[in-house]
């Protein structure tokens, strides 16, 4: 018994002694956070690490060799989910897989921001007037810059060319034209609306809004209001009519509103960008356009995306990696870009050009309806309005609950979760 | 006679059930393999013969241009084969100690393991992560191999001590006597009689890395050292953009092997299990 | 004093032992000496910078931005431990042979020449020899782990105290007191585990019962063609259940799933809300379950059936018992005697079964007044936490709490298995 005792006493001896000190008698392992040790910042890496979105990565390559001529820095790229970006930096920003550079949605820069993913960017005036100023806004978070765009996106106005062969001046239009079209399993105009990111399109044009200020509010909520119940009322007559089949709902909603498009069995979707090909591939002939108007007149406020490149705060190469983004997200190469994956840059350039807009209908269409469109909020709160919504929506769509009722509780739900997730800040 | 008459109603409401069970069991996998059929991305036209049935969906993934299908089969079976020959030994090795030697923590030693596994541990994949980092094991196979070798040895071991303890020990004492040492005792006699159950053993850690799509997730950084699981995961969790269809082909593709090697060692499984599970 | 003794090696070669290996080699065990010298040496020069990381790591968790990554350093912290420990039992038996040869020493006797030592090690060290690469492997797949969780517990630790933007600090009890106090934890809690109880009990009741009545209904003589039945009911267990639920998923779409289309449809059944209504997925969850389970349970009962001697039900026979007599006194009894060490761990299974609800429909729908989908239990919703909201902290509060109950029933299940007790007489 005592052996061990004198053991234990030991143990906790060592343990002790070492748990005293750390790291600062030994600086030589500070650097675990950085592979480049004493490199300082402004020696030229020899590459650098991109995170590209999936199936973009083609229209990476041609700037990166153009970079690496140039610069002599190598760009590694790695394409991934853009939604899982921040799950990735989570567990890769601390090896040595961490990125130099990667592309988010805005919607990722407040979240990325309060974890100390991104780097806020310095860039003259001449560069951001590249691009609209829409778009570069969506980048700032408290008053600073975190990226450059690489492309915007909202949902749009899709149609079926022979099915529907002139595009209606309303939603009002558009529902008639919807009620004569269902038939069996022949279906109008489609929307997935139980998803909020779809459904804001509604909740905005009625004089909903989701957070107060400069949607930068958390403690302002707009979405219970009489205008977010009437809204919901409105999607509500979709369903209740059997516009929208009941698979319209829930986590497949998206597949198969694509199934029955795709198969020539409805004459309209509302959907975004990345859709289009698809669309064609199928063999429908798509006609483009931004959303009719609601009937009082107000158009239907689409939420927009609009990715972009980040400067991470992994690696010391910070000063490189910024010129990569300008570089990757400048004139020529977002011109680039657009020809080979179809990402639609913000420029004011290709706005003005009406020979581009004349030619490529989608593009245009998107950024028509950006006009109209509510960049959507990037603080790290946002996250938790999309699941209560969802519910508020699919209840009411289904018949169980009141409107009023279900975006009460909804809201009631995004404030608790609000405190629960994000009380704990500061 | 209406003891024969019971019989055959008997024995008729029995084939009845049967022909349900067919059914239930059936259905679905017909079902998926006609989705896998279905042309385009989504199932919403679908009935279970399709229309107009093509095998470009299998085409697709077996194009290593269009697809990492190929890649993420490879890895899975590198992955699959020596977790399983590693399990195997490793479990062997330690079910043999366990049933015939006396050690210190002999006693509680593999239950309590057996306990602790229970503990869900997603809240520590992070805990794995950075071990794996740390070990520089991240992104390998071989990190990935440790961890599913690791989680296959407390209820294995378990029920592979449970089967060796069948074995009767006089057999171990007479062999001791003619002179042959621990491992010959162990490889020449115990293991030849422990068949059945390796068999299981080696069936569950093969088809461990076909089904894990969370701890290879987060190991394996890079979609081309992806496992299956993981990729044809992402093909139906992708929130826009799932390809159901294509999926049903790779569904395809990795259940008919596995149900075939699961069925083919069927008649250990029932031996070596109740063996192990319950006699033990 | 000591009149057995004739010198004093064993103290003096304990003494010189701790200098791992100096002992040995006073006992002129040269090269056992030497091999412990080297090994001892080895250890402190690849792993003294790590341990004192780590040590300093986890009692302070890190001190400055960005160099300490806290949950890292956490890791770190236990893996040191696990050095330390390994050292401790190394020097442990480094001692003990110091002191064991110096008494033989001591006492005049011969020591093992270096072919005995080989023999000795083999012989009494042969079981640990065995065990240790697969013990190795549990320390750190299964041991840390659950430390981690433990330890993670009473951390911060969620979105807004992560590297690289914050240091996560230590903070006692508040997560456990968060739980129990705050109201939308305190419900969601509740709720999520009432469900899981509910859930644990029906649907392993229900694969229990199926297998148990499908063993004995093929086991009956007469039947013909139970190899193929036999097959056919193992079916389900063989195709990966990873594939069968995302197959069964898409099956109970509620407007395009075989279930409602095909086969309700042909019964004249309007569709049911499958997916969006919580109660129907509830119901679809365990109808999947028990298709899951019972072949593993039909196999046991097989083989159980199989073992039960004939003679026995030619003896009842021979006294009159009729067929459901038979059933109820032999059979039944008997099976129930020998299956049930594994039923037990049919319902802790389940109890942790996160395959099934998330691949099915991710825990959802969502319901309204709580933070968790409608069919989340405990272990999805932890799964949540951590991948979706990052409330780590949280998240291993709850773990510790449903450990609890699981290792509770576990240890008074395994109390009673055969085995157990047969360990308990040596």
């Amino acid at each position: 018994m005592k052996k061990w005792l004198g053991a234990l006493f030991a143990l906790v001896l060592v343990i002790g002694v070492l748990a005293a000190c750390g790291p600062d008698d030994e600086p030589e392992e500070n650097a675990n956070n950085s592979d480049e040790g004493t490199t300082e910042s402004t020696d030229k890496p020899e590459k650098l690490i991109v995170w590209e979105d999936q199936d973009k990565g083609a229209a990476l390559e041609d700037a990166a060799a153009k970079f690496e001529e140039e610069h002599g820095i190598k760009i590694e790229y790695q394409e991934y989910n853009i939604t899982e970006m921040q799950e990735n930096m989570a567990l890769d920003g601390n090896t040595e897989n961490a990125p130099d550079v990667v592309t988010m949605s805005h919607d990722g820069v407040g979240p990325s921001v309060v974890k100390g993913y991104i780097a806020p960017i310095e860039v003259s005036d001449e560069v951001l007037s590249q691009y609209t100023s829409s778009s570069v806004e969506a980048f700032e978070y408290e008053g600073k810059l975190y990226g450059l765009p690489k492309a915007t996106e909202t949902p749009v106005f899709i149609y079926n060319k022979e099915l529907l062969p002139e595009v209606p001046e309303t939603m009002e239009e558009l529902y008639e034209l919807t009620k004569e079209a269902t038939n069996g399993d022949e279906y109008g105009f489609l929307a997935i609306w139980d998803d909020f990111y779809h459904a804001h399109g509604i909740f905005h044009g009625f004089g909903s809004y989701v957070f107060g200020g400069d949607n930068d509010d958390p403690s302002d909520i707009g979405l219970n209001n009489d205008q977010a119940v009437e809204a919901l009322e409105y999607i509500h007559k979709w369903y209740d009519e059997g516009l929208f089949p009941s698979g319209i709902i829930g986590e497949t909603s998206n597949d198969q509103m694509n199934g029955l498009f795709k198969q020539g069995k409805a004459i309209a979707v509302q959907n975004g960008p990345w859709a289009f090909k698809d669309y064609q591939d199928a063999g429908i002939d798509i006609g483009i356009a931004p959303m009719p108007k609601l009937e009082n007149g107000q158009p239907v406020g689409t939420f927009m995306g609009v990715k972009g490149w980040f400067v991470t705060n992994f690696k010391e190469n910070q000063e490189w990696a910024q010129k990569f983004v300008e570089f990757v997200a400048n004139e020529e190469n977002s011109k680039t870009r657009f020809d080979l994956t179809g990402e639609i840059p913000p420029l004011v350039s290709l706005l003005e050009d009406e020979e581009w807009v004349s030619q490529n209908e989608g593009a245009a269409a998107v950024m028509e309806q950006s006009r109209d469109a509510v960049a959507m909020p990037s603080i790290p709160e946002m996250a938790e309005v999309w699941d209560p919504l969802k519910t508020a929506v699919q209840t009411v769509a289904t018949g169980k609950a009141e409107p009023k009722e279900a975006l009460d509780e909804a809201v009631e739900l995004i404030k608790q979760n609000i405190e629960m997730n994000h009380g704990g800040a500061n | 006679m209406s003891t024969k008459q019971s019989k055959i109603f008997r024995l008729t409401a029995t084939y009845f059930i049967i022909a349900i069970m067919a059914v239930v069991i059936i259905y679905p996998l017909v079902w998926v393999f006609g989705a896998s059929l279905t042309p385009g991305t989504s199932i919403s036209s679908f009935s279970i013969i399709p229309d107009n049935p093509t095998w470009n969906h299998y085409k697709e993934l077996f194009n290593p241009e269009e697809s990492l299908y190929l890649t993420w089969y490879w890895n899975t079976i590198k992955v699959s084969v020596l977790s399983m020959l590693a399990s195997v030994i490793t479990i062997s090795l330690m079910a043999y100690s366990f049933s015939r030697y006396k050690f210190v923590g002999r006693k509680n030693g593999l239950v309590t393991f057996l306990i602790l596994q229970m503990i869900p541990n997603f809240a520590a994949l992070i805990a794995i992560f950075v071990l794996a980092n740390v070990t520089g094991l991240i992104n390998t196979h071989l990190g990935l191999i440790l961890i599913y070798i690791g989680g296959a040895i407390p209820m294995n071991t378990w029920l592979m001590k449970g089967y060796l303890d069948t074995i009767p020990k006089e057999l171990d004492e007479s062999a001791r006597m003619d002179g042959a040492g621990h491992f010959r005792i162990f490889w020449q006699i115990i293991m030849p009689l422990a068949k059945p159950m390796i068999a299981v053993v080696a069936v569950f850690s093969f088809i461990t890395p076909f089904t894990d799509f969370i701890l290879a997730k987060v190991l394996l950084r890079q979609p081309e050292q992806y496992t299956l699981a993981v990729g044809l995961y992402e093909l139906v969790s992708r929130q826009y953009g799932s390809e159901f269809t294509l999926f049903a082909a790779g569904s395809i593709m990795i259940a008919v092997p596995i149900a075939i090697l699961f069925l083919s060692l069927q008649k250990y499984f029932v031996s070596g299990l109740t063996a192990g599970g319950i006699k033990g | 004093m000591d009149n057995v003794y004739q010198s004093n090696h064993r103290k003096i070669a304990t003494v010189l032992s701790i200098i791992p290996g100096v002992g040995q080699i006073y006992n002129k065990q040269y090269l056992k000496g030497f091999i412990f010298l080297v090994f001892a040496a080895s250890f402190l020069i690849a792993f003294w910078d790590f341990i004192d990381l780590g040590m300093w790591g986890i009692v302070t968790l890190g001190e400055q931005l960005p160099r300490d990554n806290s949950i890292f350093l956490l890791v770190y912290g236990i893996i040191s431990i696990f050095l330390i420990a390994i050292a401790a039992i190394f020097m442990f038996i480094n001692l003990r042979d110091a002191y064991k040869n110096g008494q033989k020493r001591d006492m005049g006797l011969q020591l093992n020449t270096i072919r005995g030592q080989y023999q000795n090690l083999i012989d009494s060290g042969f079981p640990y020899l065995m065990l240790s690469p697969g013990f190795f492997l549990l320390l750190f797949v299964v041991i840390l782990p659950i430390i981690f969780v433990l330890l993670l517990a009473f951390t911060n630790y969620d979105l807004y105290h992560n590297w690289p933007a914050q240091l996560t600090d230590w903070v006692g009890l508040e997560n456990f007191k968060k739980l129990f106090t705050m109201e939308v934890w305190r419900d969601t809690f509740f709720s999520v585990f009432a469900w899981t109880i509910i859930w644990t009990l029906v649907a392993t009741s229900l694969q229990i019962a199926l297998g148990v009545f499908l063993a004995i209904l093929v086991n009956q003589k007469e039947l013909k063609g139970k190899a193929i039945i036999r097959t056919l009911l193992i079916l389900p267990w063989a195709v990966p259940a990873f594939v069968t639920i995302l197959i069964f998923s898409g099956m109970f779409n509620e407007s395009f799933g075989a279930i409602n289309t095909t086969i309700l449809a042909a019964f004249g059944i309007d569709p049911i809300p499958w997916m969006t209504d919580a109660m129907w997925t509830r119901i679809a969850l365990i109808m999947i379950q028990t298709w899951l389970g019972f072949p593993f349970i039909f196999v046991m009962v097989t083989g159980v059936l199989q073992a039960i001697p004939n003679e026995l039900y030619e003896a009842a026979t021979v006294d009159g018992a009729s067929a459901l007599q038979k059933f109820r006194q032999i059979t039944f009894p008997l099976v129930m005697f020998s299956i049930a060490p594994i039923l037990i761990t049919q319902y802790t299974f389940n109890f942790n079964n996160f395959n099934v609800i998330f691949l099915f429909n991710s825990g959802g729908p969502s319901i309204p007044g709580q933070n968790a989908g409608g069919t989340d239990i405990l272990i999805s919703w932890i799964y949540n936490l951590t991948m979706t909201t990052q409330q780590y902290g949280m998240a291993s509060v709850i773990t510790m709490i449903m450990s609890a109950v699981v290792i509770t029933i576990a240890i008074w299940q395994f109390r009673r298995t055969k085995s157990f007790q047969e360990e308990d007489m040596m």
